[in-house]
């Protein structure tokens, strides 16, 4: 029963608060790599799942946060419904509670939004053990403050998300994938200049001379804008997003060798080429660029470049996992430390994931 | 009636003479202290409970409304942001007097890039005059919340208006923002990159809290080409269950209608006499508009035509030149004005809700039962694809009864929504009128939010009163 699940861990946290003993938060276990390293007894959070509610003619689900995001994208797929973000699946068994904790996005994230722009409202268990309800299952909601956003992203740093409502999209009647040779320069000019049209874009990706663009809508607008930017349509065109989403990509999977680190470069779309060492590859209308370089890197040119290109630079995967994303200044860092003790006064949950000292 | 709550004994009074007395030497003319601008800034729109400021300052730069907040925090004097007052839900009444911080002059399109499909403005450039900035650019800001109200505002109520089911909200499309915080601190979240920040999205954390956690000074804002086709179009339903179907369908098969919205038969009724638009009839009315190339827009229209045939719908009105779509629109903005009209002397305030949309109608239908006993006048809009619906009530304002019906009214609203699964507010905030119902709706939540307050501001003197009331204040 996910409600005496639910009870179940509100006590674990009652106790660890008391005994101020840390804990790390775990769902699926398939995002571990990300984040800061952080120690404490684990929590299982995949004994609060289920799907709470789903009604496709809201365009609403609700889920707890312990459900598997494949039970919940088989549920959405019966009614030709998704979750426009595109949730990353690193493995097998991701979880909702994961999906929203690590608030990533896939490759439709700069057309269709971010995990945060679909969550409607959720549910968690604070760093007290109390269980509070955030925002909720309609379209716009402005009463108080946006709480759901801020714990979108948030690393499981400010309590444990139990349940959240998604906003569903329906999937598009058509959908084809075109690809182009030209130079990096090139294709980050090119979907820049895409992006500012009315064309039915659903998701870049420029790799190793070549630019993939996907395009989602009507029958009449995908061929229509096919026509407008050239290219050969490319056949099995799912399997190549989903291992661009994945990281099953060759990109993705050579930067994931020991000797290896993947950096993510969140930057403004229009930012030129980076002349950093390592190979990269392109996503999101060029304002996602990830980079794999060796294993111990010097950091400061690419964090450097990230922040002279309107955005900031995060360690995703391998490598040193301190300091993995870009240092906050000290005012915003006192904000974050005076929300962290809002939320779990006993700094217990998840702490130093997202940050060393919080 | 407008009742001017005086300060309540706090701030100490020599405190408030001191801090009129350093603003006023330093800001000159910029600090005003004449009784009737302290009036106009003493409320919003809507219902017309007001609290005068002490002092209305009107500082040019972040620099400037930081050295306030810094003032004010030291003295422990209550401040208010404000842009120009469009707010609903008594939002920027200074119930316990303090610093009116009125940002109208700082109103600089600060830059533009076209390219990045983003701009960046200070808080007191308003939703109509970014538009008229951007003339020339192909670009614009699709956000149009009844009034023409400064961005800052729109951004601190996480306002949303006609098109949010194609463009979002202020939510979705806030990049960043400078903020001046309770110590009187300048941050800037988020920044010019999709995914903006690293850490905490305390970017959506200031946008909605309605200048309780810090006032925002700047906001880089996400824009969009302007579409290549515009189409405009009007349908009347039979009866209001009709019309939401057809909406339901519409959102479901996932048309992507620019806007949607909806009139019931007595706003109808009032539009048609206000804004002269004569060919219709009082009936329940979708007012749409389909945004994109040529082929696209025709298909979403013929898609959107024929479902609504299905239920009922009358044939398509179509308006295609500019301006007889704006001529449409307006009117559509009008509506508060339409319905005012419907009864000289009266005072209107709107309030709204925001549903699943499977119960819109039934939602829509027990409030128009509920206005009906109430003997009063209040017609029905709504943001129809998000089951948000807004209810504008007549009221005489020298009447205590029929003043006390309209808030009972408004009430109900409120809690029938909780009930039914959804929001006492979908868009137009808690302020200090609807505090009781966000208790209602989110329990427990709300001591964390207070408790939250108070981490940001713990002096308590930002916009006191309001969203999450401190028991000291």
């Amino acid at each position: 029963m996910a409600d005496q699940a639910l009870a179940a861990l509100q006590d674990r946290i009652r106790a660890a608060a008391a005994a101020m003993q840390p804990l790390v938060i775990c769902g699926g276990g398939t995002k571990t790599f990300y984040g800061e390293a952080c120690v404490g007894e684990r929590v299982e959070t995949t004994t609060v799942a289920g799907i709470v509610a789903y009604a496709p003619n809201e365009l609403v689900i609700t889920a707890r946060g312990g459900t598997l995001l494949a039970e919940i994208e088989l549920a959405m797929a019966e009614h030709q419904q998704y979750l426009a973000f595109e949730p990353p699946r690193f493995a097998a068994g991701g979880t909702l509670g994961g999906a929203i904790a690590t608030g990533l996005s896939g490759p439709r994230r700069p057309y269709a939004g971010a995990a945060r722009d679909f969550v409607l409202g959720l549910r968690i268990v604070d760093g007290t053990g109390e269980a509070l309800t955030f925002g909720g299952r309609v379209m716009k909601n402005v009463a108080g403050f946006d709480v759901s956003r801020l714990q979108t992203g948030a690393l499981g740093t400010l309590g444990v998300i139990t349940e959240v409502s998604l906003k569903c999209l329906p999937q598009s009647k058509a959908e084809a994938t075109v690809v182009q040779a030209c130079a990096v320069d090139e294709s980050i000019r090119r979907v820049n200049v895409w992006g500012g049209k009315p064309l039915p874009l659903s998701a870049t990706c420029y790799w190793n001379g070549r630019l993939w663009v996907r395009l989602s809508g009507a029958e009449s607008a995908v061929s229509a804008a096919m026509q407008s930017i050239g290219g050969d349509r490319i056949e099995h065109a799912q399997e190549f997003w989903e291992s661009v989403r994945d990281h099953a990509h060759p990109f993705f999977v050579a930067a994931q060798r020991e000797d290896k680190a993947l950096w993510r470069l969140s930057v403004k779309s229009t930012a030129p080429h980076a002349d950093l060492e390592g190979e990269q590859l392109i996503e999101w209308g060029g304002a996602l660029r990830w980079l794999v370089t060796a294993k111990d890197a010097d950091r400061a040119p690419i964090r450097v470049w990230a922040k002279s290109s309107g955005g900031h630079a995060t360690l995703f995967r391998g490598g040193n996992r301190s300091g993995v994303f870009t240092p906050l200044d000290a005012t915003i860092a006192t904000l974050h430390k005076r929300l962290k003790a809002t939320f779990d006064p006993h700094g217990i949950v998840n702490r130093g994931r997202l940050y060393a000292d919080f | 009636m407008s009742t001017i709550v005086e300060r309540s004994g706090r701030p100490e009074p020599e405190a408030v003479d001191d801090i009129v007395r350093m603003l006023t030497r330093d800001y000159g003319e910029r600090a005003v202290v004449n009784r009737a601008i302290r009036e106009q800034h003493a409320h919003g729109e809507g219902m017309a409970d007001s609290g005068l400021p002490d002092v209305v300052v009107l500082p040019h730069s972040n620099v400037e409304v930081a050295a306030i907040v810094r003032q004010c925090h030291v003295a422990r004097i209550p401040v208010i942001a404000f842009g120009v007052g469009t707010s609903l839900e008594g939002h920027v009444a200074a119930v316990y007097g303090g610093v009116c911080v009125d940002l109208t002059q700082m109103n600089r399109l600060l830059e533009v890039n076209a390219e990045d499909l983003d701009c960046r403005v200070q808080a007191g450039v308003t939703r109509e005059q970014l538009n008229a900035d951007l003339k020339g650019t192909g670009l614009f800001f699709p956000i149009d919340p009844g009034a023409n109200a400064t961005i800052g505002g729109m951004t601190s109520t996480r306002a949303s208006g006609t098109n949010a089911v194609r463009y979002g909200t202020m939510r979705e499309n806030v990049l960043g923002l400078t903020v001046v915080t309770a110590d009187g601190s300048i941050v800037r979240t988020g920044g010019r990159a999709r995914k903006s920040s690293a850490g905490y999205d305390l970017t959506r954390l200031f946008i909605g809290s309605e200048g309780t956690l810090g006032i925002i000074t700047e906001i880089q804002l996400r824009l969009y080409g302007i579409p290549e086709a515009i189409s405009a179009a009007v349908c009347q339903f039979p009866d209001l269950k009709s019309a939401v179907d057809t909406v339901i369908i519409a959102m479901q098969v996932g048309i992507p209608v620019a806007r949607i919205e909806l009139l019931d038969d007595v706003q109808m009724d009032a539009c048609i006499r206000y804004s002269k638009l004569d060919k219709y009839e009082a009936k329940p009315t979708l007012f749409f508009e389909f945004h994109g190339t040529d082929a696209a827009v025709r298909e979403q229209a013929e898609s959107m035509q024929s479902i609504a045939a299905e239920h009922g719908g009358s044939a398509f009105e179509w308006a295609t030149k500019p301006e007889e779509r704006s001529r449409l629109w307006k009117a559509r903005h009008n509506a508060y004005y339409a319905a005012l009209a419907l009864s000289p002397g009266r005072q209107a305030f709107a309030t709204d809700a925001c549903v699943p949309i499977s119960r819109l109608t039934e939602c829509v239908l027990a409030t128009r039962a509920d206005v009906e006993a109430s003997g009063l006048t209040a017609p029905i809009v709504g943001h129809v694809g998000d089951g948000n619906f807004h209810l504008v009530v007549l009221f005489n304002p020298n009447d205590p009864l029929e003043r006390e019906k309209a808030e009972s009214l408004a009430q109900k609203v409120s809690m029938r929504a909780i009930a039914m699964g959804g929001t006492c507010t979908g868009e137009h905030g808690i302020g200090m009128h609807k505090l009781d119902a966000l208790v209602a709706e989110h329990g427990n939540a709300v001591e964390l939010m207070k408790t939250l307050k108070r981490a940001l501001d713990p002096r308590n003197i930002l916009n006191p009163g309001k969203t999450v009331p401190l028991a000291n204040s």
